[in-house]
């Protein structure tokens, strides 16, 4: 008999929507998708003709979990089409802002989205009646997450104050003092948060061979700064530059799912935590290095639900990381420098950063006024919808009952585990533009 | 007495209204014992999607058939319906150009596919059903929130600011960014609540919470006016997160 199994409205997910996996009547998989049903609403058309000042605030919008991500990658992308070079600590303040971002994102995922799975608990909330100490350490990082973007970025949502050339209003030595005390409370509470991640119940019911891309950042395992992309397959690594992104955007429909697949030399890929470690591991803190073995994640991982491991082992990272940054600026002090002078040109730049959920791509031209031509965003979660949907298949292949409700659990586990951003994927059925300059 | 039951929704958008909510750590597990949340799909996968509401609170704007049901079937369940978040209260940003072709711009950027992508040019949720309140922001102001919140629980009806922005950035005594800098600043024409947060920055308002009542577009085009600044580049600015006054009503 034919078996159907559907989730019309997955929780716990930013945005909307589904899964479909069907089998036929010998077992076999014949149709498995990550349904999305997100309105168009064409932010990438709709900015068309406006200023390079106006650009960055409402391709913001895209998402608010990766609102500064969004911003960002879109003021990298900016900068790179005007020729606009940002100071060294511009540099610095941009990637301490993602790396709260990255802390409250995780954070977020991690104890409000997916622990409630592995203990069985429908939501946060439910989970707070048994475990408040856990919730309350959850709420505790994800603060400090956002206490680093309001500081830096001037609010949490959608940050205003990262801006074309530099910063709007430059941090003040006391509110480095007070997000030092908030990082060195951060610190500890890491050290709980891998004792609770590595006393959860194992999640082991999916494995396939997986290639993993992400921006390499050998030094710091940054979110923020450079243009090449690694993917790496089995060991073997491959570089792509920034500007030729649309090596790895090379769309093709397969059948059995809606949406065109993002590939890289013909197979999908992975992108987000676990996709960063593979790549990136040499660059991390002693801290989370250990954090690594604590949780007992290794690499290269077949199993997509290590990325919630991978995800902890950053909130590690960028807790330690964050502190040393701080410590540093509060040592040498903030320079009193003013944005960088911004002389509209024609050009086309392509800003490539490390979203939460992984790479995320803007790639824009201007006219010689300063006026956006065309603006391509290629967000995470448009990058792994391939991946996702093949370790659905995966996930139904390899476990041995077939029983619904129990496969359902594992397709949303798995789902959830990509920590998927769907009012970003809306993005994914991206074409080439038609107009190429 | 029995909890306010409360449903928490979100159309199309960002979810940023959501965050904020899921943003207020101190205040999150005091709020969720107060009130009785039956329905939040961003957070919770044990709703019921059936019952009956107290108040809903819905983030996004209308842009899909599928908006549309939803925000149908969420008015029919619920006494009282907030608007929460720029979108649902003014369109947002995907309203930003009402002149815009949207066949031609799903063609452009979805391919093929476009023209069977279920799309409507966007809406606010009170051009589609019968809203109580709103609140705007892009995204919501924690502080507002709660208090929209606690007014709510009390029976009393909240009380949100009427004044624009430039009031706001004037009791901080920053330096104005529109007369003495020329910048496209919205301030003048935008409803406060954000404590001016981008001027105090120094980096002009963008508009994001929408026009403030009674705003004095002829007087304020005049003042941009005679700092050289071009009219299409105002208006478009002006017209980035909320229509203005004449687009529609």
């Amino acid at each position: 008999m034919s078996t159907k199994i559907q989730v019309e409205h997955l929780a716990r997910v930013e945005g909307h929507g589904g899964i479909t996996v069907e089998l036929n009547d010998d077992g076999a998989v014949s149709a498995f998708r990550f349904d999305i049903f997100e309105g168009a609403r064409l932010l990438e058309g709709l900015v068309r003709g406006r200023s390079y000042e106006d650009i960055s605030p409402i391709l913001s919008r895209i998402c608010s979990i990766c609102s500064v991500a969004h911003s960002l990658t879109s003021l990298k992308a900016t900068e790179n089409a005007l020729g606009v070079k940002v100071t060294p600590q511009t540099e610095l303040l941009r990637d301490l802002l993602y790396r709260g971002e990255s802390i409250q994102s995780h954070a977020l995922h991690l104890f409000c989205l997916a622990v409630p799975d592995y203990l069985g608990y429908p939501s946060v909330t439910a989970l707070a009646a048994d475990h408040l100490d856990a919730v309350k350490l959850g709420l505790r990082l994800k603060k400090l997450g956002n206490s680093i973007q309001e500081t830096l970025g001037g609010r949490a949502v959608h940050p205003v104050n990262a801006i074309v050339g530099g910063f709007g209003k430059l941090p003040s030595a006391d509110s480095l003092v007070a997000l030092r005390a908030a990082l060195i409370q951060g610190v500890a509470d890491c050290e709980t948060t891998i004792k609770v991640l590595a006393s959860l119940p194992v999640a082991e019911f999916c494995h396939a061979d997986t290639v993993f891309a992400a921006l390499s950042s050998p030094e710091n395992h940054g979110y923020y700064s450079g243009d090449e992309i690694i993917v790496s397959s089995n060991g073997q690594r491959q570089s792509v530059r920034a500007a030729d992104y649309r090596s790895l955007s090379n769309e093709k429909a397969v059948p059995g799912s809606h949406a065109k697949h993002s590939s890289f030399n013909g197979r999908p890929f992975m992108v987000g935590s676990l996709a960063r470690l593979t790549t990136n591991a040499q660059g991390l803190t002693e801290r989370a290095r250990v954090a690594m073995d604590d949780l007992g994640l290794r690499l290269p991982s077949d199993n997509p639900m290590d990325n919630n491991k991978a995800q902890a082992v950053e909130l590690v990272h960028d807790v330690h990381a964050g502190l040393a940054i701080v410590d540093r600026l509060l040592r040498d002090g903030i320079k009193e420098e003013r944005c960088v002078a911004v002389r509209p040109k024609a050009g086309t730049g392509t800003g490539v950063t490390e979203a939460p959920r992984g790479l995320l791509v803007h790639s824009y031209t201007y006219d010689d006024e300063g006026r956006i031509i065309t603006a391509d965003v290629i967000t995470p979660t448009a990058f792994n919808v391939a991946s996702i949907e093949n370790h659905f298949r995966s996930t139904v292949e390899q476990s041995a009952s077939k029983d619904v409700p129990a496969l359902t659990k594992k397709l949303e586990m798995v789902a959830r585990a990509y920590d998927p951003c769907i009012s970003c994927s809306v993005h994914l059925l991206q074409r080439r533009p038609s107009v190429d300059v | 007495m029995s909890k306010t039951t409360v449903g928490l929704f979100g159309l199309t958008g960002c979810a940023g209204d959501q965050l904020v909510i899921l943003n207020c750590e101190d205040q999150l597990l005091d709020l969720v014992n107060a009130i009785d949340i039956r329905d939040f799909l961003m957070a919770s996968s044990a709703n019921d999607e059936n019952c009956e509401l107290d108040v809903a609170l819905v983030e996004g704007a209308v842009l899909s058939k599928r908006d549309e049901e939803k925000l149908k079937q969420i008015r029919a369940r619920s006494k009282a319906l907030m608007a929460v978040g720029t979108c649902a209260v003014w369109g947002g940003v995907a309203a930003l150009n009402p002149e815009a072709d949207r066949a031609k711009l799903l063609e452009e950027i979805y391919g093929n596919q476009g023209a069977q992508y279920d799309s409507l040019p966007p809406r606010s949720l009170r051009e589609v059903v019968k809203v109580d309140l709103n609140l705007t922001g892009c995204p919501i102001e924690k502080g507002q929130f709660l208090s929209a919140v606690s007014s709510l629980l009390n029976g009393d009806p909240p009380i949100f600011p009427e004044y624009p922005v430039c009031t706001e950035c004037r009791m901080l005594e920053n330096n104005c960014l529109l007369i003495e800098k020329s910048k496209v600043c919205c301030g003048p024409l935008t409803v406060a609540g954000c404590d001016a947060r981008c001027p105090e920055l120094g980096i002009p308002c963008v508009g994001c919470r929408g026009p403030v009542d009674e705003a004095n577009f002829s007087s304020a085009l005049a003042m941009f006016g005679e700092k050289g600044i071009p009219r299409e580049r105002i208006a478009a600015k002006l017209r980035t997160f909320a229509p203005i006054s004449g687009d529609h009503s």
